[in-house]
């Protein structure tokens, strides 16, 4: 039987992990030796894909040269070409919920959708397709490192807080990768896996993983190889991310807000306090310096100053271990063992405040940032029947019920509900003759329907006409062991199945994704030559599509000589690109990049000094 | 009589086929899905060790190579099983249900208040409608809370003792004779709905006070 692999689909990493010789081992690259992959997906205008390490030198961001200017680089988005980080903080998500400071950052294409989209070249793409294109990734790392080995069926981990649409999201970008997702595995639960192997632990446990951008806190009671959640609570858009944020607003304080917008600006900015926060892991104090063209940013920054930043970001996770505390009905006390899991329990502050909270030191043997990928790796063994008695008991993270008389949301299923569960609700009819009944499907804790996130609606029927209350059409919400929501209706009286339409509120439809994955594949069938080619022609293209553009509007920067030569090189380039030498169009791509790139940085210059200077007028104003 | 999927064997409904210990996609009463006699007084750690022993044996975990129809039977198979052990280890729960299943269901959402705690749930009403009139506003939102939580220590006592009551007697009435089963189905009955009100006002209570925080 084919192997089944872990994956740790994470905001800032991505790993794979499968079982060697009994236990879990994260594959790393064959080459660079590398285990994590940063989930950085680079799309160039025409769709060609960078992931990972090579996706990052895409980000647009700025860089010192040898002759001490500063440039711009990287794809700066939209039609230009986008690079996306943290691509999991959109899963699942609905086009009006994103946030304005996203806006800022991506290009988004119509945000009325169900789906959030983004916007690069002509094209739009989901979230699930950005995460696919890591998914494919790690595949294809993991294939040829071990060379005979095909990566077909997987598990991948999920924030133990994903509701039911970021569930779907993640399996439909599994379904998107070619891989059949066998389980989708929470990743708190997933660490105590790793951890249980070794110990075969008794006795109850709670795991706090704060990552790039999830937080979660699992409560689980492990018994004779029986690992049963019996809490979980946590926030899916809080993580490392947002102290880095913080850093960045603390960094740039003194810039002008069009400046600090810049996508450039930003993520340099980011970079540096991203790590500022690491290196203040082991030191105590730190100088963080961002070159900007004609001014730097130059700040010290104490593990003091950096815990008070990040202080009120950990004190919301202390206070959703209070609330799992209280769903589990134990104390703190009662704890017998705490599991740290994710980049950002590095933080000594995070350390420290979880030590103080629980009254005990936290494990943290095992990688945190590797824990999960091995977990999900020995969940896989267990799904292969590798595992001997180890099994997992989950819960679903928020609960599910449905839209009452008044907009009241009526729970059927509570958070925290050992899965798979399931429940059969009765609906009948409140006016006569009347055809059909219309459901709401909610998820949360909220008492309004309108507060709670809306997971689906349909409509049950036909029904025959009949006197009001007199229909009964018995409605079976199930949710699997992926924490996923499936609907079954059956007519009382007639017992006849009723075909239910399940149109969700949020995510794609199971054409949308068809219509994908034929996309995919006709991207798939082309010669890999051919697209090589296609992606040479349209670097040509958006560069000079670019220069052009450039020229017209700051020609005035351009200086005597150089025009020419940018002219001469360009029309070569143009004529290149007609042809069909991929290596030649590269290499005259390469060498125009590399004339126009002071021409370019006077640009960036001569914005920047604007922005300053209009400040400093209005300062004196 | 049900078709096992993974062997085919046709049996009476029950969790696990008979012949090869695959999972069953039957309709089955909470007691029968975890195979123990329809009794009030049971022992968690024993009923806990019997719903891990078949959880191993029934989860969609165990069967996520097999055919759809199998791991259908499974899924179901696991929830029928988690529903029955979460029924059946809350005494509040397992009486409720012991009730329906002697055809005694007590209303969902009972309404009437139990006379002797009138006074009671007036009192605490009233505080739930001004501490909900005053969400937002800090001071006085964290001054009735404390009052509001004073009440809730007193229902929380009342239904402890509730609780204390239900769980003496459920040794008593499983030894009952048939005839005296009318008269335990109302000493239940009365007993039942009289927590399950208390719970639902403990409940009112804890939303209440969480209100704050989730708004």
């Amino acid at each position: 039987m084919a192997n089944i692999f872990g994956i740790d689909l994470g905001t800032t990493n991505s790993l794979i992990a499968a079982m060697e010789n009994g236990a879990p081992k994260v594959i790393a690259e064959r080459d660079s030796g590398a285990t994590l992959l940063p989930s950085v997906v680079a799309i160039a205008p025409d769709g060609a894909v960078t992931v990972g390490e090579r996706a990052i030198e895409l980000e647009p961001h700025l860089t010192v040269e040898r002759d001490g200017r500063v440039s711009a680089v990287g794809f700066p988005g939209g039609e230009y070409g986008a690079v996306i980080r943290s691509v999991k903080r959109y899963m699942g998500l609905g086009g009006n919920e994103v946030a304005a400071e996203d806006r800022a950052r991506y290009t988004f294409a119509d945000l009325s959708g169900p789906v959030v989209r983004f916007q690069i070249g002509k094209r739009s793409f989901t979230p699930s397709q950005i995460s696919a294109e890591i998914l494919r990734a790690l595949k294809e790392r993991a294939e040829s490192s071990l060379e005979n080995e095909k990566v077909e069926r997987v598990v991948i981990t999920v924030p133990a807080y994903f509701n039911d649409g970021q569930r779907q999201a993640t399996k439909d970008a599994g379904r998107l990768a070619g891989l059949e997702v066998i389980r989708l595995v929470n990743e708190p639960t997933a660490a105590s896996l790793a951890y249980g192997l070794n110990k075969m632990a008794t006795g109850n446990v709670a795991v706090y993983d704060f990552g790039g951008g999830t937080f979660d806190i699992s409560i689980l009671s492990i018994k004779e190889g029986i690992f049963e959640v019996l809490a979980t609570n946590g926030d899916t858009h809080l993580g490392g991310d947002d102290i880095d944020n913080a850093i960045v607003d603390w960094l740039l304080s003194e810039l002008p807000e069009t400046v600090k917008r810049d996508r450039h600006v930003w993520n340099s900015a980011r970079m540096a306090a991203e790590d500022a926060k690491k290196r203040l892991t082991e030191a105590s104090e730190t100088r963080i310096v961002v070159e900007l063209p004609g001014h730097t940013v130059k700040k010290n920054l104490t593990r003091a100053a950096l815990d008070e930043i990040a202080g009120p970001f950990v004190a919301r996770t202390l206070n959703r271990c209070e609330l799992a505390l209280k769903d589990a009905k134990l104390s703190a006390r009662e704890i017998d063992a705490i599991v740290l899991v994710g980049g950002s329990t590095r933080m000594p502050i995070v350390r420290k405040r979880v030590a103080t909270m629980f009254q005990r030191e936290p494990l943290c043997s095992i990688d945190p940032d590797q824990v999960v990928a091995l977990g999900a790796a020995v969940q896989a063994s267990v799904l292969m029947g590798t595992q001997g008695d180890m099994l997992l008991l989950d819960v679903v993270p928020l609960s599910l019920g449905i839209e009452t008389m008044g907009g009241i949301m009526e729970r059927l299923i509570h958070r925290n509900t050992t899965i798979p569960t399931s429940i059969t609700e009765g609906f009948t009819t409140a006016v006569d003759n009347q055809t059909h009944v219309d459901v709401h499907v909610l998820q949360g804790e909220r008492e309004l329907a309108k507060d709670c996130r809306s997971l689906a609606r349909f409509k049950l029927g036909p029904i025959q006409p009949q006197p009001a209350g007199v229909p009964r059409i018995d409605v079976a919400f199930l949710i699997d062991a992926n924490g996923i929501l499936n609907v079954n209706a059956r007519d009382q009286r007639t017992g006849r199945e009723h075909s239910i339409d399940v149109k969700p509120s949020y995510g794609l439809t199971d054409d949308e994704i068809e219509r994908m994955l034929e996309e995919a594949i006709d991207l798939g069938e082309q010669d890999l030559e051919e697209r090589l080619l296609i992606s040479a022609r349209n670097d040509a293209e958006q560069i000079l599509g670019a220069l052009q553009k450039q020229l017209g509007e700051f020609g005035n920067l351009v200086e005597a000589g150089e025009r020419a030569q940018i002219v001469e090189t360009a029309g070569r380039l143009e004529a290149a690109r007609k042809g069909t030498d991929r290596e030649f169009i590269a290499k005259l791509v390469e060498e125009l990049n590399e004339i126009t790139t002071p021409f370019a940085e006077r640009i960036m210059d001569a914005a920047i000094k604007l922005a300053l200077e209009k400040k400093s007028v209005e300062e004196l104003a | 009589m049900i078709e096992c999927p993974s062997c085919g064997r046709r049996q009476e409904p029950r969790l696990i086929c008979a012949d090869c210990g695959s999972p069953l996609s039957a309709e089955i009463d909470c007691f029968a899905a975890l195979d123990i006699p329809q009794k009030l007084a049971l022992e968690l750690p024993a009923l806990e060790r019997i719903y891990h022993e078949l959880s191993r044996k029934v989860h969609p975990d165990r069967f996520a190579s097999s055919a759809v129809a199998v791991r259908d039977a499974s899924l179901r198979a696991t929830a029928l099983l988690t529903r029955s052990y979460r029924t059946l280890r809350d005494p509040i729960a397992r009486g409720l249900y012991w009730l329906e299943l002697h055809g005694e269901k007590l209303a969902e959402n009972n309404k009437n208040v139990p006379p002797d705690l009138a006074e009671l749930v007036f009192d605490v009403q009233e505080h739930l409608a001004e501490l909900r009139d005053v969400v937002g506003n800090g001071d006085s939102f964290n001054k009735l809370a404390t009052q509001v939580s004073e009440k809730r220590t007193e229902v929380q006592a009342l239904m402890d003792e509730g609780l204390g009551e239900l769980e003496r007697n459920f040794a008593r009435w499983d030894t009952s004779k048939a005839a005296q089963e009318s008269m335990l189905k109302l000493e239940l009955k009365a007993i039942l709905s009289k927590i399950a009100y208390l719970r639902t006002l403990l409940r009112d209570v804890d939303r209440a006070l969480e209100g704050s925080q989730a708004a």
